[in-house]
């Protein structure tokens, strides 16, 4: 039930009803003085009257004042009105009905939430007169969108009918906007009525400062779908990639971290991981009330590119997006140069023997990450360098001057270089033709009997090529190395990723431009240390291989949330041209592409639905921009959450827009409307009477 | 002359035209007398008591001429003796008289009145006298049967106007202390004082055997409090008494006020066999009159 009026601006006259008061006071102060004998007599009628005299007094002054309240009421034309409103009398209707369509409204009202609110603004729609006009507005969107207000019902129907549930946020700034700007316009009676679930994350999002324009004397009412019970409640809050990333045939860890919004435990809550549509692994989850818990996945990714990843919860009565997408970016296998500087008939004499193994321990190709080709020194000079991440030196005596600018080259354009010592290598030439390159100039080599080799210092486990050794087991395999030859450097210690007890520098780091080298003053094998027999041997090589090739392998890509923008970068050469993307319905766009500084950049803003979006780059450019093939759009994940916003922060967030909120059900029920105009006319005829008869009587 | 013209004499207003108060109170009493000619009314002049046959020495001027012709023998007029009536003129000259809505204060009323009684009396050759008072007793003419004696009588009523708090009740004590004959007390006054000790007084007048009128004189808009609006009424003897009041909400309370007065008063007196007469200043001075001469029969 509420009151609200055609004319409002004739409100202003209650403050007419101060007058008789006003009145009342001047004439107090322009009272005249007469001298006169019979004082006495109006003292004891005074008296007498006192009380009666008073209160009818007051009761004129009431009744004066009611007058005027009653006159202005009148002029502002009230009109009472019960349930949601249908419209009987108060002339004709401008009406913008606000549908809200956002996800949380698939769990509202119990699952039937959006039917409920559909069936709301067709009873709305249906309820309108000849000569009412009404515009449908869904609250999912992006505001470039064109509205008008129509008088043909069956137009209207058909909008409602095509309006669904999107993946994202209400956008209460938008629909209220359009709204407004609808019924900036002469009308009899404008109306907003706004169906929603009354979702706590978009009106989160919302700000009053934020509109446009508003007219608080448009009756605002939000008719409000709720559910009758609670249901569980949650989402994804996160998909991370664990492990050394995603490579190819390699142990793939994904991490879901699932949040529950709602106070009651979620118990056995299904938690599936599919990738490319086929399902991997599923297991049961339990979530605490308003809290969050983690659930890991293992899998392998038997081909190298975009993957199109999806974690799905499942579960009797549960509420929240059932579905979260994500891209795997998977690398193919890490090529490294393996340069034997020692090589033997013995493959396992020679200097490469356990670097190569560590790098491919079961020598299967399929197996591991990396791919180690061994080479002999001489094969430097004719190597294609590009095809490889990183190339490692292995006890290499002298470098020519041709092989040493084609490792500078190679480095200068992102190369990694890892060079080991050995009895063979000649320091003279390193530090003539690699000064750039070597953390420090080689001094002289340092060989002593293995009895008394020197131990294992300090290691810097917070560089990330040694955050393997974090490891407490790993960190002890590593220390109990002992070395008892290699070379020493000037500036020791200065770069040091791992230092000898007597501060010698053993592995040490330079960066060339955007490559990189690492120098281990030992030798690749067990000719100056024990380090290769050792546990710590592998992760320290695939460590330290990790690190000059660019750190983890593959990537794992949440996207953006719906509404939310993709920038997609792209080498510089492609500006002007137009990359193509398909959404999930097949829909396809073109976007175009802008220069970005020293790139280019193609921004696509209708990721309006969940979903993957697989983007075509323009002929030719596909080698060379590096960007992937796909990226996936996902609901907000706040938009889970069923948490409502309660009618006083609703109307607090509005104001100065009075705001009123009625259950769905007032509009299922109907109700009516009625003039007031009537009722208080005559009203004021009865007071008006009464007034005169009680001034009759003074 | 006509009715018209005959009830214009008592007019006050037109009476408050003429300043010197011999030649109202003449006009007022000659008035009447014609006015009583006219209408046939009971003689109040000397009063005739008997024939007697004319013996030497009587005055010529007195045979009466209308019996010669009827018996053809003198005979001479008796008159009773009318200088046993003394009366005693108390106009009360307090502040309170001096109020007037419509032109004629209640003091100029009463100084008209009483100027007219002692004219009447004197003329008749009674005695009057005159007391003026306010909260104490302003002049004091003690009464004289001579004719020119009402020169002095004007003289003391036009020596003072209308000043000073009432004690009405305490001055007609002090008179009635005054007085060693029995006579007639006549009060003109507005009464606006505690009732009780006028009453009082009054009593004890007619205790000492004297016979009271009293004129009890109120200004038409003191009766009917006829003002519209906010007023402060601010009173006239009692300077620290003032009242805001909206005449137009309590003007029926205050007309039962005044009439309860009124009615009191007139009951007390009629108690008392004293003879009360309410007189509205806009009230004509024959009718005023009339109480008195209804009196003196």
């Amino acid at each position: 039930m509420s009151v609200f009026f055609l004319h409002p601006i004739y409100l202003y006259g209650l403050l007419a009803a101060s007058l008789p008061i006003l009145i009342h006071l001047l004439n107090r102060r322009r009272m005249k003085r007469i001298r006169f004998p019979a004082v006495r007599f109006i003292l004891l009628s005074q008296k007498r009257i006192s009380r009666s005299y008073r209160l009818r007094h007051w009761l004129l002054l009431a009744l004066r004042t009611t007058a005027i309240i009653l006159l202005a009421l009148l002029l502002a034309n009230p009109i009472f009105q019960t349930g949601a409103g249908l419209f009987a009398g108060g002339g004709t209707v401008s009406l913008v009905i606000l549908l809200d369509n956002s996800l949380s409204m698939t769990w509202s009202g119990d699952g039937s939430g959006f039917k409920q609110a559909k069936e709301a603004a067709r009873l709305l729609i249906a309820s309108l007169n000849d000569g009412d006009r009404a515009a449908l507005i869904p609250t999912n969107i992006s505001g470039k969108e064109a509205f008008r207000l129509k008088e043909e019902k069956e137009v209207l129907l058909r909008e409602l009918q095509a309006i669904e549930i999107a993946d994202g946020t209400a956008n209460f700034t938008a629909a209220l906007d359009k709204a407004y700007e609808l019924l900036n316009v002469p009308a009899g009676q404008r109306e907003i009525r706004l169906i929603t679930d009354m979702g706590l994350t978009g009106w989160d999002q919302f700000s009053i400062a934020a509109l446009k324009q508003y007219d608080p004397s448009i009756p605002l009412k939000a008719i409000r779908v709720s559910a009758k019970q609670k249901p569980l409640n949650g989402a994804v809050k996160e998909v991370k990639l664990g492990g050394q990333g995603a490579g190819v045939n390699l142990p793939l860890q994904i991490e879901a971290v699932l949040a529950n919004f709602g106070a009651a435990e979620i118990k056995d809550l299904l938690v599936q991981l599919s990738i490319d549509g086929e399902t991997k692994e599923q297991k049961l989850a339990t979530v605490p009330p308003r809290g969050e818990t983690s659930v890991n996945f293992q899998s392998r990714l038997a081909k190298p590119g975009s993957h199109m990843g999806e974690i799905t919860l499942k579960k009797e009565g549960f509420a929240g997006t059932p579905r979260t997408y994500f891209a795997l970016h998977a690398q193919d296998k890490l090529h490294v140069l393996v340069v034997d500087g020692d090589p033997q008939t013995a493959l396992v004499r020679s200097e490469s023997f356990f670097l190569s193994r560590a790098l491919n321990p079961t020598g299967d190709q399929h197996s591991s990450l990396y791919l180690p080709t061994v080479i002999v020194a001489d094969g430097l000079g004719a190597a294609a360098l590009e095809s490889y991440q990183v190339v490692a030196l292995c006890n290499v005596a002298a470098l020519t001057d041709a092989v040493a600018q084609k490792l500078r080259n190679y480095l200068s354009q992102g190369g990694g270089l890892l060079i080991f010592g050995g009895d063979r290598l000649q320091s003279d030439s390193y530090n003539q033709k690699m000064t750039q390159a070597l953390p420090a100039p080689l001094r002289e080599k340092k060989i002593a009997p293995e009895a008394s080799a020197e131990k294992i210092g300090k290691i810097d486990v917070t560089h990330p090529a040694l955050e393997n050794f974090a490891d407490a087991i790993l960190q002890e395999s590593l220390a109990s190395s002992r070395v008892w030859g290699y070379f020493r450097g000037d500036g020791a210690g200065k770069s040091a990723l791992i230092s000898l007890a007597n501060g010698d520098p053993l592995v040490a780091e330079q960066k060339v431009g955007i490559g990189r080298v690492v120098f281990i003053a030992t030798s690749a094998d067990r000719d100056w240390t024990d380090l290769p027999l050792k546990t710590a041997y592998l992760p320290l090589v695939q460590g330290l291989t990790n690190y000059l090739a660019g750190g983890k392998r593959g990537a794992l890509d949440g996207g953006v949330q719906v509404g939310g923008t993709k920038e997609i970068l792209l080498a510089p050469g492609v500006v002007g041209k137009s990359l193509r993307i398909t959404k999930p319905n097949r829909q396809e766009t073109e976007v175009g592409i802008v220069a970005d500084r020293d790139r280019s950049i193609a921004r696509f803003e209708e990721n309006d639905r969940a979903g993957f979006y697989r983007i075509t780059l323009p002929a030719g450019a596909e080698k060379d921009t590096g960007a992937p093939p796909l990226y996936a759009v996902n609901p907000p994940f706040l938009e889970s959450r069923l948490d409502e916003i309660n009618e006083g922060e609703l109307q607090a967030k509005l104001r100065p827009i009075q705001v009123e909120v009625i259950p769905v059900e007032a509009v299922e029920q109907g109700g009516k409307r009625t003039d007031l105009a009537l009722p208080l006319l005559a009203l004021l005829i009865v007071i008006l009477l009464f007034e005169g008869w009680l001034a009759q009587r003074f | 002359m006509a009715d018209g013209d005959i009830k214009n004499y008592f007019d006050p207003k037109v009476l408050a035209g003429i300043s010197n108060l011999y030649l109202r109170a003449r006009w007022v009493v000659e008035g009447i007398i014609s006015g009583i000619h006219k209408s046939r009314a009971k003689g109040f002049s000397v009063e005739f008591e008997a024939h007697r046959e004319y013996s030497p020495g009587d005055e010529i001027r007195r045979i009466d001429w209308k019996a010669l012709g009827k018996f053809d023998r003198y005979f001479i007029k008796e008159y009773e003796d009318e200088t046993n009536l003394r009366a005693y003129l108390c106009l009360d000259a307090s502040a309170s008289m001096d109020y007037a809505s419509d032109g004629v204060t209640k003091f100029d009323y009463g100084c008209t009145l009483t100027a007219s009684l002692a004219y009447l009396i004197l003329r008749q050759q009674d005695a009057a006298g005159l007391v003026t008072f306010s909260n104490r007793i302003e002049s004091f003419v003690p009464p004289r049967a001579k004719r020119d004696y009402l020169t002095q009588i004007l003289r003391a009523l036009e020596n003072r106007g209308p000043a000073g708090e009432t004690n009405v009740g305490k001055i007609l004590e002090e008179v009635a202390g005054q007085i060693k004959r029995r006579g007639l007390i006549i009060l003109v006054s507005d009464l606006l004082d505690e009732p009780e000790p006028i009453l009082k007084a009054l009593r004890l007048f007619r205790f000492k055997g004297n016979d009271v009128i009293v004129f009890h004189l109120l200004d038409p808009a003191e009766l009917e409090l006829p003002f519209e609006g906010n007023i402060l009424f601010e009173d006239m003897e009692a300077l620290d008494l003032r009242v805001v009041a909206d005449p137009r909400a309590i003007r029926k309370t205050y007309r039962q006020v005044v009439d309860e007065f009124v009615s009191e008063m007139r009951k007390q007196c009629h108690d008392s066999a004293i003879d009360y007469q309410l007189i509205s200043t806009n009230t004509p001075l024959d009718k005023a009159l009339a109480s008195y001469l209804s009196w003196r029969g």
